[in-house]
């Protein structure tokens, strides 16, 4: 074997110490590193026995070697200008060493012989002092590798804490969810920030109303203040959701909240607001929807009460019209033919409008069908029909109406009048006289007061207007009623067309004329009949 | 909401199956770690973690799974989470813990993968 020069000897400590660095590099801790870099100093100084010691920048000295005796308070001090120290003891078959470590802590080296050995050499010495530097450089390494970890693991834990504030964003805006949206954020507000509690806290006028806790119960002692503690609040509803969370974990304790906590808890109550506010919108909107769709079915009912046509009655013209305010209107009319020849001209106010005034326009409907039939005096019609609207509404509903029976062969006519708007007659030669006799409107009292009619004979080319108050109280865009500027008795009075169809049509065009762009308020209802 | 954080375990054929319910948080995360540690000192390198009861991680708990991961990975062993709410996997799949440690819907799932690793 040929003998080993100088260089090749070097050459093969320097692999040597180079594997044992990548040995020492892949420790995971630094009890790891020690356990690595004890068998290696073991095998390199010939010692029995190894012990190492760590001490913090300011801190006491720890051992990295459990079951090694403490020689920690003879270990030399390092001179100021140097990074190693070393001691022999023992007559030189042990050394005590220490080396100041790249974060300024200090590593404690204890190596001993067997009693009787040799002394450690000067070479030896050297050697341990390489190994030392050995163990600061790998030491080096794995704080870097320890920092890259804290480094990746804070970056993906932002990147968590953006994506979840993304995904409960999402979730909290499910309408429909297992848990509530303010009990959801509160969890993921809690594990976002490392907080160990929490709670959200609904007052209404000062007091509690509802409380939420995370985890189920709350510690007596939970911070309320300080930096312990952070809050967000908001007011919905005429209720306040205060958000809090208390004591932020880390791995040494609790740790003051920092900013972006505070930033995440705004943010997160925040969507729940939103949350709150869409649901409640959602809400409003299928309510709305479905009082729509109520309206629709009522509408088409209130349609099918009012005349598609008016009866042909021979010598007679008439036409009649109705354009309701809103889907669903309270105003009614028609001519409904009698078994005995006779004509019954109805029409009738309900007060309000929508569904409730739809229904009593459909009862008035029904009762007046039956007791027209019935061929009692219109007096008594009347009276009944406001003892039945009365039982069948409300205090605050009512209705007038104009009720008139016309025998078409004689033109005799009796009228009543229930509180309706003065029903308009003009005589052939321009006259023109009001028809109002009758009583209060129906449904309005139940004291059995008595309605009282009108009988006359109308002539060939007299007319009547029944109309409701739709038409004398249209409002233009200056809120100016349509009575003011046209009075319809005037209107009726100077309106003389051929037939009845046009007359309808001529009024409704003056009342739009008079309304421009104003949205209608009233329904309009007339209904207009001449005697040839 | 959740509940406080219990822990139980169990020895599956030398696997470790620590179950657990309420917040993984540092009670919960030190728990689990020392659980583990009680039995990775026996030899133990096969646990599974069924998070089935714990909605909510925290990540400061997610730094005692990881260690738990490191710990197995170091030894040629491995962990497995299992039962996972859509939230908590998440969350584990952000912090990269699935690029070293395994999920299965369940338990029994989960044992009979590591079987197949053994």
């Amino acid at each position: 074997m040929p003998e080993q020069t100088p260089a090749d000897l070097l050459a093969r400590q320097i692999a040597s110490l180079g594997e044992t660095f990548r040995t020492l590099s892949k420790a995971t801790s630094l009890k790891d590193l020690a356990g690595r870099f004890c068998g290696f100093v073991q095998q390199h100084s010939g010692g029995s026995g190894v012990g190492l010691f760590h001490r913090p920048g300011g801190g006491e000295w720890q051992s990295l070697s459990p079951g090694t005796t403490d020689t920690t308070p003879r270990l030399p001090s390092i001179p100021e200008k140097d990074s190693f120290a070393v001691t022999p003891e023992d007559g030189g078959t042990r050394l005590l060493a220490t080396q100041k470590l790249v974060d300024g802590s200090i590593l404690g080296i204890a190596v001993a012989r067997e009693p009787g050995s040799d002394t450690y050499t000067s070479d030896q010495i050297v050697s341990i002092r390489l190994s030392a530097t050995l163990f600061d450089n790998a030491y080096q390494a794995y704080l870097h590798r320890h920092h890259e970890k804290e480094l990746v693991f804070s970056l993906n834990h932002r990147l968590l804490q953006l994506n979840s504030l993304i995904d409960t964003g999402i979730e909290v805006a499910k309408l429909e969810q297992d848990v509530p949206p303010h009990q959801l954020a509160l969890e993921r507000a809690a594990a976002l920030t490392n907080a160990s509690m929490g709670s959200v806290t609904i007052s209404r006028d000062g007091s509690v109303v509802d409380r939420i806790t995370f985890p189920d119960a709350l510690p007596a002692d939970a911070p309320r203040s300080g930096e312990s503690h952070i809050g967000a609040e908001f007011a919905f509803g005429g209720s306040t959701y205060l958000f809090e969370l208390m004591n932020k974990e880390s791995r040494k304790g609790v740790v003051p909240f920092e900013g972006t906590d505070k930033l995440l808890l705004d943010a997160l109550s925040r969507q729940v607001q939103a949350s709150l506010e869409n649901r409640f919108l959602h809400q409003q909107s299928v309510e709305k929807e479905k009082m729509e769709r109520d309206l629709a079915v009522a509408a088409s009912i209130q349609q099918k009460i009012l005349p598609e046509t008016l009866p042909i009655i021979e010598g007679y013209d008439s036409a009649g019209i109705n354009i309701p305010s809103k889907s669903v209107g309270g105003d009614y009319y028609d001519c409904i033919p009698l078994s005995d020849g006779r004509y019954a001209l109805v029409i009738a106010d309900v007060a309000g409008k929508g569904i409730p005034a739809a229904l009593l326009v459909s009862t008035l409907h029904a009762y007046l069908s039956a007791y027209l039939e019935s061929g009692m005096p219109l007096v008594d019609l009347s009276a009944r029909l406001n003892r039945m609207i009365h039982r069948a509404s409300t205090d605050d509903k009512f209705i007038t109406a104009f009720f008139a029976l016309l025998d078409p062969r004689t033109g005799s006519m009796e009228t009543v009048n229930a509180g309706h708007n003065t029903v308009y007659w003009r005589r052939a030669d321009g006259s023109v006289h009001e028809l109002s006799l009758g009583g209060i409107p129906l449904g309005m009292l139940d004291m059995d007061l008595p309605y009282q009619s009108e009988k006359f004979t109308i002539g060939p080319g007299d007319r009547i207007l029944l109309y409701t108050d739709g038409i004398p109280e249209a409002q233009n865009e200056r809120n100016d009623l349509y009575e003011s500027e046209v009075p319809l008795k005037d209107f009726f009075t100077r309106t003389v067309p051929d037939d009845a169809g046009t007359f309808i049509q001529q009024l409704i065009a003056d009342v739009k004329r008079f309304t421009g762009n104003a949205p209608q308020a009233d329904d309009i209802t007339a209904l207009y009949i001449l005697r040839r | 909401m959740e509940q406080p954080f219990n822990l139980t375990s169990e020895i599956n054929n030398s696997r470790l199956i620590i179950t657990t319910s309420g917040y993984v948080n540092n009670v919960g995360g030190e728990a689990i770690a020392q659980e583990f540690q009680r039995h990775f000192a026996d030899g133990v390198r096969q646990v599974i973690i069924n998070l089935g009861q714990s909605k909510v991680v925290n990540s400061v708990g997610m730094s005692f799974l990881i260690e738990i991961i490191e710990h197995l990975n170091d030894a040629n062993g491995r962990l497995v989470f299992t039962n996972l709410d859509p939230a908590v996997e998440k969350m584990l799949a952000i912090m990269g813990l699935f690029q070293f440690a395994g999920k299965e819907n369940t338990v029994e799932d989960a044992l009979v993968s590591l079987a197949g690793q053994a």
